[in-house]
């Protein structure tokens, strides 16, 4: 050990010289070239709440899929309260490739009150028939929200306020809702001598 | 806390397979030993549960030693009954205790029910195959988990007062988050703070403004003077100023007068500059016919003025390369 550690100190050094030079002009344009870089995402995001300030105060901005999360949801939200729900579909596709379970939860909320409020909107007019779907799609688009974000609370109470609004229609209980467990009799009511047992 | 402990009775349903030399398979009715004991479930908070709330039960399988649970055979995470899903599962091996191991299953569900009321609901029950491999056989064993219950809460009264809008049931959303450039800020100070000292380093090695008075950098400065030089009109006049500041950069170096009879003391007193040998040379031959000698021009023949540059330059690299970080 004490006769490798001085000759390792010797080619440490020698190795330092012909890289000191590169070094030392390369470290600060490195540097240089980071902080130009955060300097640009400072601006990118700067930007981006600008957009998401004028989207809430209800004028339009367009948004590209590539757009950061935060400025997908802001127009999500923006083309939900708008019941524009067929614009952002590929806004809340990109959304689940880029974004955060928290804001992806966030988009899920927006869909299932843009659906809750068309079916409010059916209900008030008689439209009993129609509006159990949108009910149906609403649950589920808070049950997404809920598996993306257990503690989002706002999905909870409205996918109780839907919850309710399902169960009030006699012919389709809660119980036997969008995920109806199938029966195993009935599947083979259509097949002459049915057999017994599992096929 | 609250736990929740199910004792169901011994399981007695094992399959016992022996495969012999992979051809001939047997299956051995092995007598139904205690593979595996006693089941339990334990939640840590089996009630209170609203609509979208995570629980998590772990479950104890006192299994005979050498026998582990089968990962194809765990629950899947998935939805089981239109309430419920479970979203993670992980098994891990406990303590050994007087021939058994404690198996315990990790398991986090999630309840989809909208209770109206607060009422108790059956998580199902479900088998998970313990296995035992010893060379030629593997035996195996089902330990049933049994099914156990939660209490599950409402989030509102059955009636909520009347509203002119329906709309009024909903929670109203809230504001969109923004993005916080506070981490992207505060890297491009560290990022311009660390560019801006490797700059001042950089100036300090090449005697730059503000080093340029630097004395360990003698030759940086005699480089910086014969450039300057090497751009004027008048040649001749230069060539002699050039010849100068390199004479004075050699004199810095050596804290001495430098004349070219002393070259060879001064190269071994600064063996960095050894390679530097003969273009020093031809520098005191042209330095020697310029200032004594009767024919200035044929210094110029000697050490043309891009030479001069050129030696007065890798002078300068050497000396950057022997006094790194200005220890000298």
């Amino acid at each position: 050990m004490t006769t490798t550690r001085p000759s390792l100190a010797r080619v440490l050094r020698r190795a330092w010289g012909p890289v000191r030079p590169v070094m030392i002009v390369a470290l600060p344009i490195a540097g240089a070239a980071g902080a130009l870089a955060c300097v640009a995402l400072t601006w990118r995001d700067g930007s981006a709440n600008r957009a998401i300030a004028a989207l809430e105060a209800g004028h339009d901005r367009p948004v590209t899929a590539d757009a950061v999360p935060e400025l997908l949801l802001a127009r999500i939200r923006f083309l939900a309260a708008r019941e524009r729900l067929d614009e952002a579909e590929p806004l809340i596709a990109a959304l689940d490739g880029s974004g955060s379970p928290a804001l992806r939860a966030l988009a899920q909320i927006a869909l299932g009150n843009a659906r809750l409020r068309q079916a409010f909107a059916k209900l008030e007019a008689g439209d009993l028939e129609s509006a159990t779907p949108l009910v149906g799609l609403a649950r589920q688009a808070y049950r997404r929200a809920l598996t993306l974000r257990p503690e989002a609370w706002n999905a909870k109470f409205n996918l109780d306020v839907a919850s309710r609004l399902v169960r009030d229609f006699p012919e389709r209980g809660r119980e036997q809702g969008e995920e109806m467990p199938a029966d195993p009799k009935k599947i083979w009511t259509d097949i002459p001598g049915q057999p017994r047992g599992l096929p | 806390m609250r736990t929740r402990a199910i004792k169901p009775p011994r399981v007695a349903r094992e399959i016992p397979t022996v495969v012999m030399a992979g051809v001939l398979s047997v299956c051995l009715p092995l007598p139904a030993g205690a593979q595996i004991g006693s089941v339990m479930v334990r939640s840590p908070r089996p009630f209170g549960l609203f609509v979208g709330d995570c629980f998590d039960a772990t479950v104890e399988i006192e299994a005979a030693d050498g026998f582990a649970p089968q990962p194809a055979s765990l629950p899947k995470p998935g939805p089981l009954t239109y309430w419920l899903d479970l979203t993670a599962v992980s098994v891990a091996p406990g303590p050994a205790r007087a021939g058994n191991r404690l198996w315990r299953l990790s398991l986090t569900y999630q309840t989809f029910y909208a209770a109206l009321d607060v009422r108790r609901l059956d998580v199902p029950a479900f088998t998970v195959t313990f296995a035992s491999e010893v060379p030629r056989a593997t035996t195996s064993a089902v330990a049933e988990v049994p099914s156990w219950q939660i209490s599950v809460s409402p989030l509102r009264e059955i009636q909520p007062p009347p509203v002119a809008d329906p709309v009024e049931y909903l929670r109203p959303e809230s504001p969109n988050p923004r993005r916080d450039p506070a981490l992207a800020r505060a890297v491009a100070w560290a990022f311009a703070s660390f560019s801006v000292a490797g700059l001042f380093a950089l100036a300090r090695d090449r005697a730059w403004w503000p080093f340029r008075r630097r004395a360990a950098r003698a030759f940086a400065a005699a480089w910086r003077q014969v450039r300057r030089h090497a751009a004027r009109r008048d040649a001749e006049a230069a060539y002699r100023e050039a010849l100068l500041a390199l004479h004075r950069g050699l004199d810095r170096t050596d804290g001495r007068r430098v004349m070219g009879e002393d070259l060879a003391g001064f190269l071994a007193r600064h063996p960095a500059y050894a390679a530097l040998a003969q273009p020093l040379d031809r520098f005191f031959q042209a330095s020697r016919e310029v200032f004594f000698g009767r024919d200035p021009s044929l210094a110029q023949r000697t050490c043309p003025f891009p030479d001069l540059v050129a030696t007065a330059r890798r002078l300068a690299a050497a000396e950057r390369t022997a006094k790194a970080g200005g220890r000298s």
